[in-house]
């Protein structure tokens, strides 16, 4: 009984259909992903020959030849029912059909190579009508469905746009002669050369020769394919066997695609590049053709997940499939944005920060296209620089935003805590950039770079004028530029700025906070300061230590500036009573005391929850004659005017008290014991659910 | 009539001694075999930064000395876990009615943030890198990863007990390209990956403190959290085997790529196997319900208002204050003429059950 309403088997989550588990089809698995990867070595074997023949033969040779074993296996004219002519007619259609789209297939596969065609050409049907589905209809099968449809196509795109495949180029004029470089063709061509009937660079000569590959081409890419295919779909479900398909037949390829132009291939002394090169795109592409197609093919979750929310009194378990589990999975991806998006824009303080982010971003943007183009190193490096510095900007918004969700089950007091965490972050993100600014500067204050002042001027110039829209736009707020990097031309010209307002958020909240908006303002005023300082100096007189010290001094500021910050939110995180609050607490609790029927307190915890909670809870020893309520009452009310505003006060009488101190003293023991006297006690009680 | 609150500022000494007090500190530092370890392993990463730093300035080599504040840096990291083992150890007193046990899991969490953000400069580092290869001597490259493997090697055995000690003296394998080549402003002297190798062990092993701190008390209700231990080794036994891969592959085969991709890769890895204790962390310092007892509470909250006379339950907070200690509050609402003693008690009972150590129980009585 126990066992079976145990909280384990309930709240799993899995109400619906139940997958097999995978140890009772490892054969079957183990059998298509063998045949995938046969696939894809036949693929790579019939680029190969398609080098050498027409694409018409070989589609003919191809279809004729698993015609004939597929003929003898299936004995379609011996057995089964007799065609008719409505059905001949399909036939025809389908054999037509058919036979163009592996002309077009290996059409493309002499074209750009087998790699891409493995992954362009062969995802399995179920996964082409999921992505189908959610590009064209409404009811795709909820966002993950819509995540993996993304993620697909993605991937064409990175296919289609980054994978500067030169096979095109190359073709004309390395190999005039024929392409004898890829490894196969070698490979044949020494095994048919051990045979004596070598030949393989006029157009074909021994038709003998090629017999092996294209037996095993059939084999592998027709029959294999169509009977393992049969058998697992009867025994798993077709998005399961698709799943596992495109699990091995995309790295397959890809380690083929690798290995074939690598060691096992004979380097020929005359080629250095290979035919078909393995480049980022394809590969990036590959990764996410694999996840796409493990997304498209998950079974549809929705409506499964629950959560337990009691009893019934018949004692049937009642489950909630809208509460925490809906909010944080289910909600689809686009209307999850929207949905933040028009929250971020309605508050005055997001929404500023989201202007300047996209600001942050746009420039970041420009200055790694820039670079790419340019094929500057320090711009690169500079744009990836500004994408950390954006990453706190972007967690300032994601905490603004996350403030304002609802308290849930399992974070029971709200997120107003992010804001705090948010904070804290942003502080050690300022100290660790002051680190390394320092750091540098000392290395060149001992060493001092030759500064090429050309590149400062656009740079500092742009980095001034982000930050003075910056200023603009938060005119509230404040803006800090440690362009100061900037004075080197291979550094950093970016502002901080982002930063600041990641605080700001909860800058308001009390004396320390405002001391270190203080303190924060000061210090970038002077660092801008220090840089135009710094510019002159070294324009002027050439002094070239001026920059250093003006980054030293820059990353000691910001240092000192960020101190403060971090003591509050650490102070925060350690649950410590709000220091502003401290004096009226202690009064507080002074008064409780008078408070006639009380005889003392014990455990009095305050702490700081967010920007505008205060959570307290404190035990209350009581004369045994007292009404309790009023108590709680009067207690709520003075520790309210103290400022604590998510209170529990728990009432204890005397006898009561014994009872609780003998449980925290012996709490092993007390707990063995009340364990027992739960077992015993409570079916008499009637207290025990079931 | 006796006043059972006590205030212990009177007990406190009024003026601070600051000899006296390192004493202690240093004291209670040596008394507890996982900090006096830690406190071995900083001076011994102290005074290799410290040898490295004067040798820097004696030969004036540039990138010896940055290479020394590099693991200065580092030690911050081991300098927070120790500095928190230690303050975990502070009574309680007014502000801090708590005590300072949470510095503990603030410990963890900003030794997770360093480690991440040692991860993002490996990895754009490495972006670099990918996009234009550098010339990197690896003849050097293979004995100092080796070498870094075996002082890792050595923190396991120093911190068996604590389950696993680990390495990523790949977490410096990053840096130690930089110096390899040799180039601009960020190289490091010849070496420097060594002792790189070093503070990333170190500062990894202030990551395995606080994991031990948590792993002997309750690691083994928590499958979360040896699983992010697991992730932990794995990542960083796979970095390490990486660092030497693309050593060999540079030798062998002049694949100059290896080199970025495996930084990258170990990045990666860094970055995910960080991801729980970060994620552990930020849900204790937000207050999170904790997640063992994500299970149990309904259960209890469904026995609790079977109780006799009670009505209905609100508000229920439960939240970790540190490591195994939960607290939780909540207020019943129930019957004028029910019985709160008897209530009280069995709620508390109940919660003790599935290990709720402090409970906050406000009864109010409905109104008729």
């Amino acid at each position: 009984m126990e066992d079976k309403y145990s909280s384990n088997v309930l709240s799993g989550g899995k109400l619906g259909m139940v997958e097999v588990p995978d140890s009772r089809l490892t054969r079957y698995i183990v059998l298509l992903i063998l045949s995938k990867i046969l696939k894809a070595l036949g693929i790579f074997e019939s680029y190969d020959i398609l080098k050498v023949v027409h694409i018409v033969q070989f589609i003919f040779i191809l279809k004729f030849g698993s015609a004939v074993i597929l003929l003898v296996f299936q004995k379609p004219f011996s057995s089964g029912k007799v065609i008719s002519k409505r059905q001949w007619i399909k036939l025809v259609k389908h054999a037509v059909s058919s036979c163009i789209i592996s002309l077009l297939g290996f059409f493309g596969l002499t074209l750009c190579g087998p790699l891409r065609t493995l992954l362009l050409f062969e995802h399995s049907d179920v996964v082409v009508v999921a992505l189908l589905g959610v590009l064209f209809t409404n009811s795709g099968g909820g966002p993950s469905k819509t995540r993996g449809a993304a993620f697909f196509i993605i991937a064409v795109i990175c296919l289609l746009l980054f994978d500067n495949d030169q096979l095109m180029a190359k073709m004309g004029d390395h190999h005039p002669e024929g392409h004898h470089d890829s490894a196969l063709t070698h490979f044949l061509y020494t095994a048919i050369s051990l045979l004596g009937v070598a030949d393989h660079k006029s157009k074909v000569d021994s038709w003998s020769s090629l017999v092996v590959p294209f037996a095993m081409i059939i084999f592998s890419v027709v029959i294999l394919e169509f009977y393992v295919e049969a058998v697992c779909s009867a025994k798993m479900e077709a998005p399961r066997c698709a799943r596992y398909g495109a699990f091995a037949l995309f790295p397959a390829a890809l380690a083929l695609a690798n290995f074939w132009t690598g060691p096992l291939r004979r380097p020929p002394p005359t080629q250095l590049a290979t035919e078909h090169v393995l480049s980022g795109g394809v590969i990036v592409s590959a990764v996410f053709f694999v996840i796409a197609s493990s997304i498209l093919t998950a079974p549809s979750k929705k409506g499964q997940k629950g959560t337990l929310v009691g009893y019934s009194p018949e004692g049937t378990p009642l489950y909630n499939l809208m509460g925490d589990a809906l909010q944080h999975t289910s909600q689809s991806l686009p209307r999850f944005i929207k949905d933040s998006l028009k929250q971020i824009l309605e508050e005055y303080d997001s929404r500023q920060i989201f202007y300047f982010l996209c600001l942050n971003l746009a420039f970041t943007f420009v200055e790694l296209f820039y670079g790419v183009w340019t094929n500057s190193l320090g711009l690169i490096s500079d744009g990836f620089h500004m994408l950390f510095d954006c990453s706190a900007l972007v967690l300032g918004l994601f905490a603004a935003l996350m403030t304002r969700w609802k308290a849930t089950r399992i974070f029971s007091y709200g997120f107003g805590r992010v804001e705090i965490l948010s904070g804290f972050i942003n502080g050690l993100f300022l100290m660790v950039i002051a680190f390394f600014v320092f750091v540098e500067s000392v290395s060149r204050l001992l060493d001092p770079p030759n500064i090429n002042t050309d590149m400062l001027t656009p740079v500092s110039v742009g980095g001034l004028l982000v930050n003075l829209v910056g200023i603009c736009a938060f005119s509230h707020a404040h803006a800090h530029s440690h362009g100061g990097k900037s004075c080197s031309s291979q550094d950093h010209g970016h502002s901080h700025h982002g930063h600041s307002h990641g605080e700001h958020g909860h800058a308001h909240g009390g004396h320390g906070h405002s001391h270190g908006v203080f303190l924060h303002v000061l210090a970038d005023t002077l660092g801008s300061v220090g840089v135009i300082i710094s510019t002159i100096l070294i324009r002027q007189f050439g002094w070239l230590i001026a920059d250093p010290i003006c980054s030293l001094f820059i990353a000691t500021l910001i240092f000192l500036s960020v101190i403060p910050l971090l003591k509050d939110a650490c102070e925060v995180l350690l649950l410590r009573t709000p220091p502003e609050q401290e004096k009226d607490l202690n009064s507080a609790l002074e008064k409780i005391e008078k408070i006639e029927g009380v005889l003392s307190y014990r455990d009095p915890h305050f702490w700081r929850h967010s920007a505008n909670v205060i959570a307290g809870t404190v035990h209350l020893q009581v004369m045994s004659d007292v009404v309790e309520q009023r108590i709680i009452q009067q207690v709520t009310a003075i520790l309210k005017d103290a400022g604590v505003n998510n209170l529990s006060v728990q009432v204890e009488k005397e006898a009561y008290f014994q009872h609780m101190s003998g449980l925290s003293t012996g709490f092993q023991d007390v707990l063995a014991m009340t364990r027992q006297m739960a077992s015993m006690k409570y079916p008499n009680d009637g207290t025990l659910i079931l | 009539m006796l006043p059972l609150s006590i205030k212990d500022d009177e007990y406190k000494p009024a003026k601070f001694n600051l000899l006296l007090k390192l004493s202690g500190w240093f004291r209670s530092i040596l008394a507890d075999k996982t900090s006096r370890n830690l406190f071995f392993f900083l001076c011994l990463n102290l005074s290799f930064a410290f040898v490295e730093l004067t040798y820097g300035i004696w030969s004036n080599s540039l990138g010896l000395i940055s290479d020394s504040f590099h693991m200065f840096f580092d030690c911050t990291a081991l300098l927070a876990g120790l500095a928190a083992s230690v303050i975990s150890r502070w009574r309680s007193n007014d502000s801090f009615s708590y005590g300072y046990v949470r510095a503990e899991v603030l410990a963890g969490f900003v030794n997770g943030l360093f480690l991440i953000f040692t991860a993002f400069f490996i990895f754009s580092e490495g972006v670099e890198r990918a996009l234009e290869p550098p010339d990197v001597h690896h003849e050097r490259l293979l004995p100092v990863s080796v070498a870094g493997l075996l002082v890792n090697l050595v923190g396991i055995f120093v911190f068996q007990h604590g389950g696993h000690g680990h390495s990523h003296g790949d977490g410096g394998h990053g840096h130690s390209h930089s110096l390899f080549n040799g180039s601009l402003s960020h190289g490091h002297g010849g070496h420097g990956g060594h002792g790189h190798s070093h503070d990333g062990h170190g500062h990894s092993h202030d990551g395995h403190g606080h994991s031990h701190d948590k792993h002997g008390d309750h690691g083994h209700m928590d499958d979360g959290f040896s699983a992010g231990v697991l992730l932990h080794i794995i990542a960083d036994t796979l970095g390490s085997i990486g660092v030497i891969i693309s050593a060999l592959l540079m030798q062998k085969y002049d694949l100059m790529i290896a080199d970025p991709i495996c930084s990258m890769l170990i990045a990666l890895l860094i970055g995910v196997s960080v991801v729980p204790l970060l994620k552990e962390s930020i849900g204790i310092l937000m207050q999170r319900t904790p997640p063992s007892l994500d299970n149990a509470l309904p259960e209890c909250y469904q026995r609790v208002q079977q109780l006799q006379g009670v009505y209905n339950l609100q508000e229920p907070h439960f939240w970790t204050l540190c490591t195994d200690v939960y607290i939780g509050t909540l207020k019943l609402l129930v019957a004028p003429d029910a019985d709160t003693r008897w209530i009280l008690s069995q709620t508390h009972n109940i919660f003790t059950q599935v290990g709720v150590r402090q409970l906050y129980v406000q009864i109010d009585t409905a109104a008729m």
